[in-house]
């Protein structure tokens, strides 16, 4: 409202330079910004009130329940908040459930029995006792988070060689632009599902290839758990890698088409004149491409890297699908966020939850900061 | 002859290199002793393009028709599942065939559509049909009524002049910013305390639009002149039925391509369903149903036909849509990349 009578005294001193202006019109200016102000508003409300309400609201909970000790067995939320603020929730140690993040295994070995009820459990017992003592399963988690990392540089390679080849001058790219955007659209779960049957031990993959590879699990075939207890290597490390491998591929290949329109669109973009002249300059196509395409293309790559990191980081339904039982976390694939939702949902240890998906959010917000600091500095 | 030609490029070939210099320029690649004209290069480059692209191409299909070619795998016998694993372009023992055509040419889908889900893991009532009622719950109501509620927003951002606009605005671009797993357990909580654990938590949140929707359609709203909407206010028209009148038909490219994206989405989300919903209650959706249909299928019962099927079935309605509003989708993700 203050700025509006500001707005209005503005009006009011130009009326007095321009004394000829009739006092209606100011009238009906000071009326339209109202409606404008007003409108606006109404507008906007049901954006704001579904933002503040299921985002900042579910984020402010989630940072004050990671301090206390609430499980969904304990009622409301509402009520526990309540005692919390009134200080009759009898928290001893703020940073109880972060210090768990950290320190899990020091504080409960016996967590890797795995037999007794839905605990956290390596899928196969006794690779948890070999390396229980180095690892927690936070630490195990994020380790597998970001070996799936791998594909996004793999993707864009791979995306940038075909967005190159659509963008050649010839007919039909289009139709090969919508091809390869299919698999993006369709559903995870069906395309898990033929996937599994098709890295089966004796499905189509292996018989392709003439190979044996175990790729789904443990026991499957075991040519490369022998191959790797003869060089004195865990099934952690051998299976664990094949079979995270398979995730790789699928999320490669799923997300291929997404980022081919995205640098088809940027490649669409480049300027041609520039490109001309470092031709006729006797530039070769391959200098071309380094030299005057690639730092037009510098943009989207950049946005490309950003958001395929943060989507990275929260990888949850692929490992879940492929390997979950969905009675435990199997921490040989499962991603962090398995953490949160067995913690904080199945398990209802909300407070626990809250906090791995606050160091989440930590770490998600430091790698972007990151990216954008190796961005600016890139600039100057 | 040989005279003439050392005298022309003052250096003798062997013939083995003179040879291989004719078989590059015929395949459009220049060297010492040929040139190769400009045109057969380009066909060349050409083909290769096709090439490598038809490759990618069946790469991105193939899976597909497997899925296909499996869900008329005939799979209740004792070798059914080794035929199915060993399927590359079409089972051997597909139910067109003459020994298993009496369970008709299209078991596996009749067998999901009947049967696929009457299994101790589900509500006894539960069947096919409820899991996509629900899909389309989940999927239709949310988007129609979010896309509406963020064009009002974007609207309202684009084409309004109010105070504190733009703080308003990066206030809410700031949320896209706080990952969804890390406010996971608050908003199972929150729900939980709303009573919203069965369908209501796919719905509600929803119905309120989002931002990513909103800061596209403002894009795309920026773009379009706002002299027609002067025209209008001159006219005397109210902000309501401006936005009526005229945004939502001017803005119906940008719309129905956001919300077509949105169903997509929405149509696949499993990891909501497995969240917030009961594996056991009525309100799973399709996705999350076929997940405890298929860990079923590993455990005790031999029904990967028919799970095949039901894949099949999830993917089939969103690739029609995508096959008819190809144009518009892929026309808004390049506006997207190209805006970075």
């Amino acid at each position: 409202m203050e700025e509006i009578t500001a707005a209005a005294a503005e009006n009011a001193g130009e009326v007095t330079v321009a004394a000829a202006v009739p006092p209606k019109k100011k009238r009906h200016i000071n009326q339209q910004k109202l409606q404008d102000n007003l409108w606006g508003w109404v507008f906007c409300v049901p954006l704001i009130v579904g933002t503040v309400l299921f985002v900042y609201t579910a984020l402010v909970i989630a940072l004050i329940l990671s301090f206390g000790h609430y499980t969904t067995a304990q009622g409301s939320v509402w009520e526990y908040l309540g005692r919390m603020f009134s200080g009759k929730a009898n928290i001893s140690d703020p940073f109880y459930w972060y210090k768990w993040v950290f320190c899990e295994n020091e504080w409960s070995s016996s967590i890797w029995a795995g037999s007794q009820g839905t605990h956290v459990s390596w899928a196969y017992p006794e690779i948890g006792e070999q390396i229980g003592t180095t690892v927690n399963a936070a630490g195990a988690t994020l380790f597998n988070t970001v070996f799936y990392m791998i594909g996004i540089p793999i993707g864009m390679v791979l995306s940038m060689f075909f967005a190159v080849c659509m963008s050649r001058d010839i007919k039909g790219g289009n139709v090969f632009r919508v091809l390869y955007y299919i698999p993006c659209v369709a559903s995870t779960i069906a395309i898990i599902y033929t996937f599994k049957l098709l890295f089966k031990y004796d499905g189509l993959i292996n018989k392709m290839f003439g190979s044996s590879i175990p790729w789904l699990k443990l026991g499957e075939g075991d040519s490369i758990i022998e191959m790797g207890a003869a060089q004195g290597i865990d099934p952690y490390w051998s299976q664990g890698l094949v079979s995270k491998l398979v995730i790789v591929i699928m999320s490669v290949w799923k997300g291929l088409g997404g980022t081919i329109i995205l640098y088809v669109a940027g490649l669409s973009g480049v300027n041609a004149a520039t490109k001309e002249a470092a031709q006729i300059d006797g530039a070769s196509n391959w200098t071309t491409f380094w030299r005057v395409t690639m730092p037009d293309l510098y943009p989207v790559i950049f946005y490309n890297i950003v958001t395929s990191v943060i989507g990275g980081m929260q990888i949850y339904a692929e490992p879940e699908l492929f390997f979950g039982t969905g009675a435990g976390v199997d921490l040989m694939t499962a991603g962090y966020v398995s953490l949160i939702w067995f913690r904080g949902i199945r398990e209802g240890n909300a407070s626990l939850g809250a906090a791995y998906g606050m160091v989440l959010a930590l770490i998600i917000l430091v790698l972007t900061l990151f990216q954008f600091w190796l961005d600016s500095r890139n600039k100057d | 002859m040989e005279n003439e030609k050392t005298v022309n490029e003052e250096k003798q070939y062997s013939s083995f290199r003179y040879a291989l210099g004719a078989v590059l320029a015929f395949f459009g690649i220049s060297s010492r002793t040929h040139r190769a004209s400009k045109k057969r290069a380009r066909l060349v480059a050409d083909i290769l393009t096709y090439v490598v692209l038809i490759l990618g191409a069946f790469v991105m299909i193939y899976p597909f028709w497997w899925m296909l070619a499996g869900s008329f795998a005939y799979t209740a016998d004792r070798w059914g599942n080794q035929y199915l694993t060993q399927l590359v372009w079409w089972p051997k023992n597909s139910t067109f065939q003459v020994e298993t055509l009496h369970h008709g040419a299209f078991y596996n889908y009749a067998e999901l559509f009947v049967g696929g889900f009457k299994a101790s893991e589900f509500n006894p009532s539960f069947n096919y049909w409820r899991a996509v009622l629900n899909n389309l719950i989940y999927s239709v109501v949310p988007v129609v009524v979010g896309v509406i509620t963020s064009a009002m927003a974007a609207f309202s951002f684009a084409k309004i002049e109010w105070v504190g606009r733009n703080k308003v605005f990066m206030f809410l671009l700031a949320a896209i910013m706080v990952p969804g797993p890390s406010i996971m357990t608050a908003q199972y909580v929150m729900y939980s305390s709303f009573n919203m654990l069965n369908g209501l938590a796919l719905v509600i949140p929803g119905l309120f639009g989002s931002i990513m929707t909103a800061f596209f359609i403002r894009q795309f709203l920026f773009g379009m002149p706002t002299s027609i909407i002067e025209a209008a206010k001159i006219d005397g028209a109210g902000y309501g039925r401006i936005f009526v009148q005229f945004i939502l038909p001017l803005a119906m490219p940008a719309i129905v391509a956001q919300g077509l994206l949105s169903f997509m989405g929405c149509w696949n989300n499993y990891m909501g369903s497995y969240i917030f919903i009961n594996s056991r209650s009525q309100w799973v959706n399709l996705p999350h149903a076929m997940y405890i249909m298929a860990s079923i299928s590993n455990k005790y019962v031999n029904n990967q036909g028919p799970v095949i099927a039901a894949s099949v079935m999830c993917v089939l309605p969103v690739l029609i849509l995508f096959a008819v509003f190809q144009k518009m989708i892929i026309g808004s993700l390049m506006l997207t990349g190209s805006k970075e």
